[in-house]
């Protein structure tokens, strides 16, 4: 594939992010890899899978894609299309058995909340480490015998990042927006579409550090820009009402689900909020998976005791992905009327989207247990 | 049947798979799970391992039929839905376990006398399916079979040709809705053949796009 179409297709996919774009599960040769090279795992989402492969240009690695229904890393291993049994799959039968000696594998670490690292072992026999969040820390994880620093560890939501997702909403609001105006009031089309793109990035750059009350005060910020756009242009009453109509519909829009298109906030649903990772430090024995797998360096060790601490409890996004690997179910979700999920039932149902784990955690052992 | 792409709306609500199933296929879908039922079930007692069995209902009309029954699906959900249906009643023939299909390399040799998927070898990727179908082999007993029934590519032009046309839009409705869709097995035939196994029986839907395959060993 020549650089231009490289390009065209990560364009391509970054403005339809939304989508998932499979590529074919199975083995894929990076470099010239042998018996001892590193095993690399990763969902079947093509981008992700092309953005890896360049990312470990020069080095020999074996990667396995895992069948994720073409979606991301972390959105498929949250929604239960990244889980161990996917992995189980994958490297039981693309082949990589045959081609290494040892049965290790490289994770990456979102992946960590759908993928239960001792249930791959049981089942097939590897051992799974996860590796950094993003693929182009990779190269240093593996030169620096596989350990991880704090910026491997974090979820970063650069302005890179920042600006791919304001892409990735702008992109196809604007599209339907702007179809919809050219049939109906073609003279504003293109103003729409300018309003959706200015919008997108300012939502994606600012919202999430506007803190409380942050919904009406970037309202009435973008309908004051964009009344005042009109007035300045000169346009009539229609064409006022028309912007501050617009203006509402767009940020209800990107803002709908803003948590699930940011890898930095909890669930935007009441529910979600309700319940609150615990930590039993009577159960906690030091095996520090859960400092391993956040992605927002919620925990802190304290190597003397050999236990963790939950040292950062605003950060949590409530992903789960410490409550799953832990083996000793030291962790879990609570409310403050005391009810807890169970470890368990975090590991079976991924579709926390969908509410089952609060479903599951209400009619399961309710109000029994109380940690801390 | 091209409304199968539907399929996956269902998957994300269990609750409403079966009803679902029946409405969107018009009740062709029923009929493959019978037709599954009786290729893979020859006499009482008969050992019958199903991949991915979902809610439950090929599992039920296997039991009906007098086999012993382990099913295997790697959805948690799926499997309580399975549970819910099929109740206490098969105590004892009735073994229901959370395992990917390329688990079952770890069952005994020769242990079963039918191997059967229904709709989820469509779901596999092509080296899954080669090494499912391999594995499926080995655990297959002297005489045993292979019964799959899922959504084929039609094998005459006319057939592809009225499937494109009423699989796109349902296709497509499915993609926005799910982003995903089903994928016809393109050759089920060579699939079979190179995992050593000859087609015995089949039976296709008038447009020949779902079909209830019996295949056994070479011999």
């Amino acid at each position: 594939m020549t650089r231009v179409t490289e390009t065209l297709r990560d364009l391509l996919q970054t403005l339809l992010r939304m989508v998932p774009w499979p590529t074919e599960p199975g083995l894929r040769v990076i470099g010239n890899p042998g018996r001892e090279s590193p095993v690399v795992i990763t969902c079947n989402y093509d981008l992700t899978v092309r953005r890896l492969t360049r990312a470990l240009r020069g080095i020999d690695a074996w990667l396995v894609v895992a069948p994720s229904r073409g979606i991301n890393v972390w959105c498929a291993a949250a929604g239960g299309l990244l889980t161990t049994s996917q992995v189980v799959t994958a490297l039981k039968t693309c082949g990589i058995e045959g081609r290494v000696q040892q049965r290790r594998a490289i994770a990456p670490q979102l992946a960590a909340t759908g993928v239960v690292a001792s249930e791959v072992a049981r089942r097939c026999g590897w051992k799974i480490r996860f590796g950094p969040v993003y693929a182009e820390d990779l190269p240093r994880y593996l030169r620096g015998s596989s350990r991880k620093d704090e910026s491997m560890r974090r979820v970063r939501f650069g302005w890179d990042e920042r600006a791919q997702m304001a892409a990735a909403w702008g992109f196809p609001t604007s599209v339907v927006l702007g179809l919809a105006f050219a049939i109906a009031q073609p003279a504003w089309a293109i103003a729409i579409v300018a309003q959706t793109w200015a919008m997108s990035l300012a939502c994606f750059f600012v919202y999430d550090r506007m803190g409380r009350g942050r919904w009406p005060l970037m309202w009435a910020a973008a309908t004051a820009c964009s009344l005042g756009a009109v007035a300045a242009g000169d346009g009539g009453g229609a064409a006022l009402a028309t912007a501050a109509g617009s203006t509402t519909l767009i940020m209800a829009v990107l803002t709908y689900d803003f948590a699930g298109g940011t890898p930095i906030e909890g669930g935007s649903h009441f529910e979600a909020r309700q319940w609150h990772i615990t930590l039993d430090p009577g159960r906690c024995e030091g095996v520090y998976s859960c400092w391993e797998v956040c992605p927002e360096a919620c925990f802190a060790k304290h190597e003397e005791t050999r236990k963790v601490e939950i040292a950062h409890a605003s950060r949590c996004v409530k992903c789960g992905a410490c409550v799953v690997q832990c083996p000793q179910d030291a962790l879990f979700f609570t409310d403050q009327d005391g009810r807890r999920i169970e470890p368990d039932v975090i590991r079976r149902y991924k579709l926390n989207l969908l509410g089952h784990r609060f479903e599951t955690g209400e009619t399961g052992d309710s109000g029994e247990t109380t940690a801390n | 049947m091209s409304s199968l792409v539907l399929m996956r709306i269902l998957e994300s609500a269990p609750d409403r798979y079966d009803a679902g199933m029946r409405v969107l296929s018009l009740g062709a879908v029923p009929r493959l799970h019978e037709q599954a039922a009786r290729l893979a079930v020859h006499k009482a007692g008969a050992r019958v391992l199903e991949i991915g069995c979902g809610t439950g209902a090929v599992t039920r009309l296997l039991l009906e039929r007098g086999a012993n029954v382990e099913a295997l699906d790697h959805s948690p959900e799926m499997l309580d839905r399975a549970r819910a249906r099929l109740g206490d009643h098969w105590t004892g023939r009735l073994l229901l376990r959370e395992s990917t299909a390329a688990e079952i390399d770890a069952l005994p040799a020769a242990s079963f006398d039918a191997v059967v998927a229904s709709l989820s070898l469509s779901e596999m990727s092509a080296s899954e399916r080669t090494y499912v179908l391999a594995a499926a082999v080995r655990a297959l007993a002297p005489g045993g079979r292979v019964v799959i029934a899922d959504e084929l590519r039609p094998r005459l032009l006319w057939q592809r040709t009225v499937h494109v046309v009423v699989r796109l839009p349902l296709a497509l409705l499915t993609w926005i809705v799910t982003g995903t869709t089903t994928h016809a097995i393109a050759d089920l035939g060579g699939e079979l053949a190179a995992a050593g196994l000859r087609t015995v029986e089949e039976h296709r839907s008038a447009l020949g796009t779902l079909a209830a395959v019996a295949a056994e060993r070479e011999r």
